[in-house]
């Protein structure tokens, strides 16, 4: 074809260019979606609990991702400090993910049980009561406001559609689980059988008389990083 | 301008026919240089497929021929640093703490990965260089006001595995035996045993409580100055924790508010375990990592 040909039309230029780009794209980006070791198989991944589900909502509502990535790189100044590295498989449920790229506060990827629920607590209210030199914001309205959860079975068949595979059975409970997870009167026994035996179970904001988001936002922390046992050595070097 | 253009070269292209000036393009030679390093970056590129990881395919991707990964160069990483720490780490874990507060080289390199440790794992609750949190009642660990013990053993045990203090709420609302007045008379003889006081009849009140009805010396000792140091009618006390109450050094707060609140509804503390066995507490330390940190805390101010 002569190249004035392309030259003077325009609709022809247009999608030969269209062309030329998706070609790029096809190459670098569809053969993610078949590799599997683009996410590698790791024991232990859970969909979110409906509370943790609300803690989350609440972790991005206050733009907690400004200044905490979850995300921690494989390199030995990461991994001495923070444990180790984070694998994709743990996010396979963030939608979206959380990973994040600045760090004005610390790595939160595997913060869950690191601190006492306690600490938390004191943390949230106002942060230099217990690290001086902090500069973050103090979030007290969290353990003032009570947490709405009208929506939560809407919010985990959203979920579902973009790929968590939550259950019938985990949907239709859920307005009985997400309380049950931050009381300690409450046996959970339903909610252990849906989630497993690791779902942290407090009593997160320390008033057993009010549901509050801070019970929903600690539920969330106490669990990042938690879920696969790195113990034995389940990742291979590749 | 001149008529100049036809000498000049082009590439042939003409859009118009101006018998004059027609609009042409211009052939202008990139520079060699330039062309030959832009060659040099596509040969480069092919051999970069060939040794390193480079195009994905259907069921995973070009390896590349060096095996060079990112989970390898950081096992290399991780390899070289344990190589380089063996020969510290390897005499730390055969000696004991008091040995290795003796080797001055042992004791620089245990107070450097000690005070890394402490930083991340101990410093949010007892802050940095163990300065103490006051609102939480984390204490000080920098100076020389222990409550149970500042010898190299017994930091290690408390590190290893945790500490809990439980001081029992005395205010008859918040599930004690005594009444509101009571409770003023003990504060009033609690904060005398500092100087901080002066009600001599409350502090006579409070006195006769201390020792009587409330067994306030069965932890805090008959002169009120801690577990650690204090006696029990002549006899050593059980090693709970409890504070010196004559010194300057409050571990919640030594306003007659505090102190008055910490005996009305009573004192829960808990320094969880980091040793073997202590998994559900957070990040299990090293038997190594916690031998550092001893000499490191050690090493802050109060050590005995």
């Amino acid at each position: 074809m002569q190249h004035s040909t392309i030259e003077k039309s325009i609709p022809l230029m247009a999608i030969l260019t269209l062309i030329m780009v998706s070609i790029g794209g096809l190459v670098e980006i569809v053969p993610l979606f078949f590799i599997k070791s683009t996410i590698e198989k790791v024991e232990g991944m859970r969909p979110y609990t409906p509370l943790e589900l609300k803690g989350r909502d609440i972790y991005i509502r206050e733009g907690c991702y400004n200044c905490h990535s979850q995300m921690i790189r494989p390199f030995r100044d990461e991994t001495e400090r923070y444990g180790h590295y984070s694998l994709a498989a743990e996010s396979m449920y963030d939608h979206p993910f959380q990973w994040g790229s600045k760090r004005t506060g610390p790595d939160l990827a595997r913060i869950g049980g690191k601190y006492s629920n306690e600490w938390h607590r004191a943390h949230m209210q106002k942060p230099q009561n217990v690290v001086r030199e902090s500069v973050m914001p103090a979030y007290p309205w969290l353990q003032e406001n009570e947490l709405k959860y009208d929506d939560i079975e809407k919010r985990m068949k959203v979920m579902s559609m973009v790929g968590v595979p939550y259950t019938d059975e985990q949907v239709a409970n859920a307005k009985k689980d997400l309380p049950d997870q931050a009381s300690s009167t409450a046996d959970g026994a339903g909610l252990i059988k849906r989630y497993g035996k690791k779902v942290p179970k407090a009593e997160f904001d320390g008033k057993p008389e009010k549901l509050t988001e801070l019970d929903a936002l600690l539920a969330y922390l106490q669990m990042l990083g938690t879920l696969v046992d790195f113990s034995g050595q389940q990742t291979k070097a590749r | 301008m001149a008529d100049n253009h036809k000498d000049l070269d082009t590439t042939g292209h003409q859009w118009d026919d101006d018998e004059g000036f027609p609009l042409q393009e211009y052939n202008n030679p990139l520079p060699k240089w330039w062309l030959n390093s832009f060659y040099a970056t596509i040969i480069w590129a092919v051999v970069y497929w060939v040794l390193y990881p480079a195009w994905p395919l259907p069921d995973g991707f070009t390896p590349g021929t060096l095996g060079e990964t990112m989970r390898g160069e950081y096992q290399k990483e991780m390899d070289e640093a344990k190589a380089r720490q063996k020969v510290f780490n390897d005499k730390l874990e055969k000696l004991s703490l008091k040995d290795i507060s003796k080797d001055n080289q042992l004791l620089q390199f245990s107070i450097s990965g000690g005070k890394a440790l402490f930083g991340d794992n101990c410093a949010p609750c007892h802050g940095p260089a163990g300065i103490g949190v006051k609102a939480g009642g984390f204490p000080t660990l920098a100076d020389d006001d222990w409550l149970f013990g500042g010898d190299l053993d017994t930091i290690h045990e408390s590190i290893t595995s945790g500490r809990t203090g439980q001081m029992p709420a005395h205010l008859k609302a918040a599930g004690g035996n005594f009444s509101d007045s009571q409770v003023d008379d003990l504060t009033a003889y609690v904060l005398s045993l500092s100087g901080k006081s002066s009600d001599k009849a409350a502090i006579t009140r409070g006195d006769a409580l201390f020792h009587g009805e409330a067994t306030c010396n069965s932890c805090h000792g008959d002169k009120g100055n801690g577990s650690l140091k204090g006696t029990v009618a002549g006899q050593p006390l059980p090693q709970i924790g409890a504070p010196n109450l004559t010194d300057a050094i409050w571990l919640y707060g030594g306003d007659p508010k505090v102190v008055r609140e910490s005996i009305a509804k009573g004192r829960s503390g808990e320094m969880p375990a980091w040793g073997a066995g202590a998994k559900e507490s957070g990040r299990k330390l090293s038997e190594l990592d916690i031998k550092k940190l001893t000499i490191y805390v050690h090493s802050l101010g109060g050590g005995q």
